[in-house]
């Protein structure tokens, strides 16, 4: 890996100790009713370890951070999904680690070029355009949910990196600015404000409170990075005025919120605990209860409590593994977005689409983490990589890929020949060894 | 790269922002888990133990153990954990006795408690003196603001586990100590202060007011005084000791005692007076009543009724014991009461230690030395008997209540005397002719405690 300063075997005998050392937990302090359950699980996660690992080895990439950082923290919550209430693989969990295995590199081979994705912008757009088409047709009563068989998948999930996408992709078109009315604006960015709109009232109208945030944080990073975009000469006045715009908004949509919307903003939880509060209750004490080192993997009650697997799943973890655990998932995760920081985005379009995908997963796990623990309004997002959810995990998987296109330098060598590559190949893999 | 190296400033921001934030969230749940923990079912609760460590509170008591009554006297002040009463030490206090810590999770067999000030064998002789009579007694330390004695009657044995609740009477689940009652001519107290502080200790010692048995204020109501035929002229002192009703209604309608300056008097006590202002009490998160009046105009009869402690005027004996330390400790300032004095945690530290706090003065220290020398002399005078070779400072007073012209009778006031620092105020419901008296059972009080104290 670049710059990091740990050889890539050293990275994967960390990878490998965190898992075992966590399956040691497993056995020692687990509720383990059969041992097959407990070989089933070691062996599906070691398994997956290894056969990632034998993967991205023969993908020859120049850079495994991100990879193994995903595999180590997909690998995490496989551990913590499987041991809620009782040890036992969640073989659904498995599924949607290995899809969102494949969505990461599907999101490292489509993001990495920025001269083909700016020619696949309609496209991006007609995408999102049938993903809204699809929550205002086919879910019903102002759902998010598009529920098929026992399946159900969730639109606005894959809105997101979409709309990181169209974000990044259009930052080079800054200097086609024109005149219109009093500012200098390009085609692409009133697009892109339009967009943002039609997304904001659609989350506003499905009642997505869970969403709209992370939209919102999105498409503020990608403002912020047209101010910070080299030839940008954004006005001090525009610059104010969207500030004075923005407040308004949020003034606005926080007097105006309908009244379901009222009774979260301000619900005093300890005063109605069987009711609006029940949750967050219930996580609270989970987390009191399970202290600094859990009560032991399947030893928790918050299994009993709805939505345990993905709104409270931070709480469910706290109380079996402890808060110390839990703790160190986070900061696993935050490992994941550093990674951006050692190794800078080789361009602007890269920084841009590095900014959307870590406030994506930031707002996320705040309103996820600080949510639950009534921080903050309780909102009902997932955690990214830990909860439950195929569409979540999908996502987050093609949001990495995107981070690790930022990072990569391969969309530097389109012109590389293939025989130029063999060469090459035993240079990048040197390099990988010795950067790794 | 400038633009690039802008980008992950941001990033930087957003990480950091979000590690503040857990930051907090760490912090926040360490803080309160014993609070969230309290609402499990799944945790035991410590012991209540009064000074000398008998206990008060036991989640796992029996009549076996300890007896049929032994709770009966703090049933509803002490209370316990069944949900059944929402005002009391325990039910306000349950994340303390949690045998609980974030580090060692929960424990069969902690050590957490609470230690409370209270004097359980003392408490229990007051509640008994009562005999077939219901109210409430109260006394504490005015100096440090210990709780040695709080009981209120009718009780409720938590040794009956509720298997009673139907055929429980009125009031057993709520201790009175904290809760409105009417404080009849003990507000003379009150109202003297207010006097002294608008017109100063010598002019209103000058003063002199008829009473000829009844007094026509200025709208042309009638004040009747208790004694029929009238006690002649007299001073502040006088009437203060005859509770004289036609002396005070007089002394509201004085033009030297402007009524915002009374008003101004009880708003810095801590009365809400026409719903304005107020200062709330409460004894380690039990809450009491905030004292309320209405103080429309000098001559109105209701104001004047008010201001002798009858009508809309309403006060906690918790509150009347209190203000008793702010005369008694000569400079006009409250010293707070409290009833925990150390808290012991699951693994056996003291967690938490009782610090004396006293408020802001509430009027000046000339006021404070003219009043305690009037409620001395009273006390003097006409009760010597309460705690022989010590200078007592008392008011009585008799509170009409309800429609049916019942009586309530209470005593407050405070022992002069350094060694024995104690503020009072009992209160007899409903109390007739030939039965106990506040008197004797603050006697009782007072004589018990001195020698458990000791």
């Amino acid at each position: 890996m670049l710059k990091n300063g740990i050889s890539y075997i050293g990275t994967v005998f960390l990878l490998l100790l965190t898992h075992v050392s966590m399956l040691g937990v497993v056995i020692v302090r687990g509720n383990i009713e059969s041992p097959t359950n407990l070989l089933l699980l070691a062996g599906a996660v070691l398994g997956l370890d290894l056969a990632y690992i034998a993967v991205i080895k023969w993908y020859r990439q120049m850079t495994y951070t991100l990879d193994l950082l995903l595999l180590c923290v997909l690998n995490m919550g496989l551990i913590f999904q499987s041991c809620f209430g009782e040890v036992q693989l969640s073989v659904k969990h498995l599924i949607t680690c290995l899809a969102a295995l494949a969505a990461c590199q599907a999101g490292f081979l489509l993001t990495r070029n920025q001269e083909w994705i700016r020619t696949k912008k309609p496209y991006i757009y007609a995408i999102i355009g049938i993903l809204i088409l699809s929550i205002l047709l086919l879910t019903g009563d102002r759902s998010m949910w598009i529920n098929i068989g026992s399946f159900s998948l969730q639109p606005s999930e894959f809105i997101k990196p979409c709309f990181v996408l169209i974000c990044a992709a259009s930052i080079m078109e800054l200097h086609k600015k024109k005149k219109i009315l009093f500012f200098y604006v390009s085609k692409d960015t009133l697009c892109l404000c339009a967009m943002a709109l039609v997304i904001f009232g659609l989350q506003w109208w499905c009642r997505d409170l869970g969403s709209l945030p992370t939209f919102a944080a999105v498409f503020g990073c990608a403002l912020v990075c047209r101010f910070c975009y080299p030839r940008a000469r954004i006005s001090k006045t525009a610059v104010g005025a969207l500030c004075v715009g923005a407040a308004i908004v949020l003034a606005a949509a926080w007097m105006l919120a309908p009244s379901y919307v009222q009774d979260r903003l301000h619900v005093d939880i300890w005063a109605d605990p069987y009711g609006n509060g029940y949750q967050q209750c219930q996580a609270l004490i989970g987390i009191a209860r399970g202290g600094w080192l859990g009560l032991g993997p399947g030893q928790g009650y918050l299994h009993n409590v709805f939505a345990y697997e993905s709104d409270i799943v931070f709480a469910s973890i706290c109380e079996e593994w402890g808060l110390l655990y839990a703790f160190l998932m986070v900061i696993a995760i935050l490992m994941m977005l550093m990674t951006v920081l050692m190794n800078p985005p080789k361009s602007y379009y890269h920084a841009t689409m590095a900014t959307g995908v870590v406030a994506v997963f930031v707002v996320q796990m705040a309103l996820n983490i600080f949510g639950s623990c009534n921080l903050i309004p309780f909102t009902g997002v997932t955690l990214p990589f830990i909860s439950q959810g195929g569409s979540s995990m999908v996502t987050c998987g093609f949001l990495v890929g995107m981070l690790k296109a930022g990072q990569s330098p391969l969309f530097r060598h389109k012109a590389d020949k293939p025989k130029k590559k063999k060469k090459h190949s035993k240079k990048k893999k040197a390099a990988g060894r010795v950067k790794a | 790269m400038k633009s690039i190296r802008r980008g992950q400033h941001l990033i930087t921001l957003m990480l950091l922002a979000f590690l503040v934030g857990m930051g907090i969230l760490i912090y926040t749940l360490q803080k309160e888990a014993d609070f969230y923990i309290s609402h499990s079912s799944k945790v035991t609760l410590g012991c209540v133990y009064d000074r000398s460590g008998d206990v008060l509170f036991d989640p796992a008591a029996k009549k076996e153990t300890y007896g049929a009554e032994h709770f009966l006297d703090v049933g509803n002040f002490i209370g316990d954990n069944s949900g059944q009463m929402t005002n009391t030490l325990v039910s306000r206090n349950t994340d303390l006795l949690t045998n609980y810590s974030f580090m060692l999770g929960v424990q069969e067999d902690g050590d957490a408690a609470i230690h409370t000030t209270l004097d359980h064998k003392v408490n229990r002789i007051v509640y008994d003196a009562f005999g077939s009579k219901d109210g409430c007694a109260v006394a504490y330390n005015y100096v440090t603001g210990e709780i040695y004695v709080c009981l209120s009657r009718p009780s409720v044995n938590i040794l009956n586990n509720y298997k009673d609740i139907e055929t429980l009477e009125e009031g057993s689940l709520l201790c009175k100590v904290f809760y409105p009652t009417v404080p009849g001519s003990t507000q003379k107290i009150f109202t003297t202060i207010a006097a002294i502080e608008a017109m100063g200790a010598e002019k209103l010692s000058a003063k002199e007011f008829e009473c000829t048995g009844s007094y026509e204020n200025r709208s042309g109501d009638l004040i009747k005084c208790h004694e029929e035929s009238g006690h002649g002229k007299q001073t502040v002192t006088q009437a203060f000791a005859n509770s004289c009703n036609p002396f005070y209604a007089q002394l509201v309608e004085d033009l030297s005692l402007p009524l915002y300056s009374i008003r101004r008097t009880y708003r810095s006590l801590g009365y809400k007076v026409n719903d304005e202002g107020g200062k709330s009490l409460n004894v380690n998160g039990i809450e009491s009543f905030t004292a309320s009046t209405t103080l429309t105009s000098a001559g109105d009869f209701e104001t004047q009724w008010g201001c002798m402690g009858q009508g809309k005027t309403l006060v906690s004996p918790l509150q009347l014991m209190a203000w008793q330390s702010t005369i008694a400790n000569t400079d006009g300032r409250m010293t707070k009461p409290y009833l925990i004095d150390h808290v012991t945690r699951v693994n056996g530290e003291i967690a938490a230690s009782a610090k004396t706090e006293r408020t802001e003065a509430m009027f000046s220290e000339e006021t404070a030395a003219e009043i305690r020398r009037i409620m001395l002399e009273n006390g003097a005078e006409n009760y010597a008997d309460l705690l022989p070779g010590t200078k007592v400072a008392v008011k009585s007073g008799t509170a009409q209540v309800g429609n049916d012209k019942r009586e309530n009778s209470l005593l407050t006031g405070f022992v002069d005397d350094p060694e024995f620092p104690i503020a009072f105020c009992v209160v007899i419901e409903d109390r007739k002719k030939g039965e106990v008296t506040t008197s004797k059972i603050t006697a009782k009080l007072l004589q018990n405690l001195k020698e458990n104290l000791k």
